[in-house]
């Protein structure tokens, strides 16, 4: 349970890291961001293969998604639209609701958002190098090649919505 | 421009300890030019400053070689992307000293985006006794000229001149994270992110691409370029780190896109350091190739590593910076310590190697005897003329008396950029704000 727990304490700092790179003076950091979503991807798998009952339930697919990381302001976004873009289309508006996002981000349906950015990970997790360091996660190997975030989200719905993947490719 | 006494001083006295820190004044990069006369730093704040080693003097033994200000100028300025709705940092990431070739002195500095060189010219004399023009340089009234007087060349102080000879801008999309001047003298390479450019010194408007490991679909992106040098002597051969922890060495002539390594150096992972945070600490953060050639530094978070150019499966030797840390690395991650990224440096003969750390801590590993030591650069500590006393940090266990705890640690001082003299037992340690230089004077001949 302590895995569980200390993933999710890590999924919420690296969440909280890339939204901050974001707002940066100086452009996002690629090399930081890499790392960050490395470390995200090893407490996703951590935090989906213990055996625990989850911590959060995850909601309908109508539901999730913004809620969890662009915070309540300013209605639902568009279908298919990038929940980290909002983050930045309201500081701009709200200066102030930047921190209520933050907030929402760490209490808000974690599970959810680890499947929105496990997602774009699915690259990440095919194309693991061949050596030692995938092969070293032995237990964890079931639920990789299961693709993780089917069991959380709907994997057709979740394949329109790249948060990760769309900054990547803007920045 | 000329000279500029500075708000940063040389440590050489007691100073009034500041209690703030100007981001801008934070130093970036040092770097000494290849006889080690000249000492380069850059700042957060786009800016270079220049120091001059003083010749030794027998009227004043007490300043002997000690550097001092020479010149200080603007070298970048804060950009706006308008494109990417992106502001460009002004920070001078690296300066790189060309080797001189004349009178004038020459070097590369980058931030981010753009690389600029500057020539660095003295100017000690002046024209004086102009036929037509007076001392104002005013033409003189035509009719006072009566005789013919020719223009004699006078001594005058020391003016420092700087001007941008070059920019070399739009080679990159991503951060320049590193510059190396090729031992041919006529070109160099920048690197960032996913690109390695090689340009020529006299070539602004274009560069070629000899590096490029930017996927088709970046969500396929598992590593990145973290730092790059050529080869010494050989200029077909240069070096690139990963975020991987791994090495390439790559041979210019066997093909005009570098993709392909000629040698890649990388150590298998110790299943048992396993955690969520290995990728992490396994980035090289810097590489440096030996004077003699034969062998590279490497640093990651925890280590400094020696590879030698002839074994590509794993280093040679490896020394434990500050493993005290393992155990810390969540709390590092959380605060972003664990992204500083570390400079290493070799001494001129390459049997000392020497790399920062926190706590204003530093040090050094001698490859032969395999004693090391840890010094701290620190106004308290280090009056001048003082000899700097070794530090240790404990880690449980019996504590000496001035020994330091691993919590007690000042993890906001940390030292990323060292300098080692080409020749001599001078380094050039870079604390935030402030610059120590430190020379070894018992020693000052290379073992």
């Amino acid at each position: 349970m302590e895995f569980k727990l200390e993933a999710h304490r890590i999924v919420s700092i690296s969440l909280g890291k890339i939204y901050n790179s974001r707002v940066q003076r100086g452009g996002i950091k690629l090399h930081k961001n890499l790392l960050v979503s490395l470390v995200l991807r090893s407490a996703r798998q951590v935090y989906l293969s213990d055996p625990c009952p989850s911590l959060y339930l995850a909601g309908p697919a109508g539901s999730r998604g913004a809620a969890g990381v662009g915070g309540g302001p300013a209605g639902g976004p568009a279908p298919g639209s990038s929940p980290l873009k909002k983050p930045r289309r309201n500081s701009e508006e709200q200066p102030g609701g930047a921190a209520a996002a933050e907030e929402e981000m760490e209490t808000g349906n974690v599970a959810n958002l680890i499947s929105i950015f496990g997602s774009s990970f699915s690259g990440l997790l095919r194309k693991s190098p061949g050596g030692g360091r995938e092969e070293a996660e032995g237990e964890e190997s079931g639920p990789e090649a299961a693709e993780p975030g089917q069991i959380c989200c709907d994997k057709p719905v979740l394949r329109d919505i790249n948060p990760w993947s769309t900054a990547i490719v803007a920045f | 421009m000329g000279e500029d006494t500075d708000t940063r001083k040389i440590n050489h006295s007691f100073l009034r300890d500041h209690s703030y820190v100007t981001e801008a004044d934070i130093i970036s990069t040092v770097e000494f030019n290849h006889t080690g006369e000249l000492l380069a730093t850059g700042d957060k704040g786009g800016r270079v400053v220049i120091f001059q080693r003083e010749p030794e003097s027998k009227n004043a033994p007490h300043s002997q070689g000690e550097y001092d200000v020479y010149s200080t100028f603007q070298s970048h300025e804060p950009e706006f992307d308008y494109l990417k709705s992106l502001e460009i940092e002004e920070k001078i990431n690296k300066i790189k000293w060309l080797p001189q070739q004349n009178a004038a002195h020459s070097l590369l500095s980058t931030n981010d985006k753009t690389i600029k060189l500057w020539k660095i010219t003295e100017r000690d004399k002046r024209p004086e006794g102009y036929n037509l023009k007076d001392e104002e340089g005013k033409l003189k009234d035509l009719s006072t000229v009566t005789s013919l007087q020719v223009p004699v060349l006078k001594p005058m102080d020391l003016m420092v001149e700087v001007s941008p000879r070059r920019v070399f801008a739009n080679g990159h999309t991503y951060h320049i994270n590193s510059i190396s001047v090729n031992s041919d003298c006529e070109t160099y390479m920048s690197a960032d992110d996913l690109r390695i450019n090689l340009w020529h010194l006299a070539i602004t408007d274009r560069s070629f691409n000899i590096v490029d490991i930017k996927p088709a679909n970046m969500e396929d992106l598992t590593e990145v370029i973290t730092a790059s040098e050529f080869h010494p002597h050989h200029c077909n051969l240069f070096v690139y780190s990963s975020s991987k922890g791994s090495l390439r060495l790559c041979d210019m002539r066997a093909a005009a896109l570098c993709d392909k390594h000629s040698k890649l150096f990388e150590e298998p992972e110790d299943p048992s350091n396993r955690s969520f945070f290995s990728e992490i600490i396994s980035s090289v953060s810097d590489v440096k190739f030996s004077h003699s050639g034969r062998y590279m530094l490497t640093r990651d978070y925890l280590t400094v590593k020696v590879w030698d150019l002839n074994m590509e499966a794993r280093p040679i030797e490896t020394y434990q910076v500050h493993d005290y840390l393992r155990s810390k690395l969540c709390s590092l991650y959380e605060n972003d310590c664990i992204f500083d990224k570390f400079e290493c440096a070799w001494n001129g003969s390459d049997s000392v190697i020497m790399t920062g750390a926190y706590n204003n801590f530093f040090r050094m590993f001698d490859r032969n005897t395999k004693r090391d030591v840890t010094l701290e650069a620190s106004r308290e500590s280090s009056k001048p003329r003082a000899v700097l006393k070794p530090r240790r940090v404990c880690v449980g266990g019996k504590r000496r008396r001035d020994d330091i705890s691993v919590d007690s640690l000042d993890f906001t001082k940390k030292i990323l950029h060292t300098a080692w003299h080409p020749a001599e037992n001078i380094i050039a340690i870079a604390a935030t704000n402030n610059l120590y230089i430190f020379q070894d004077k018992v020693n000052s001949e290379m073992h």
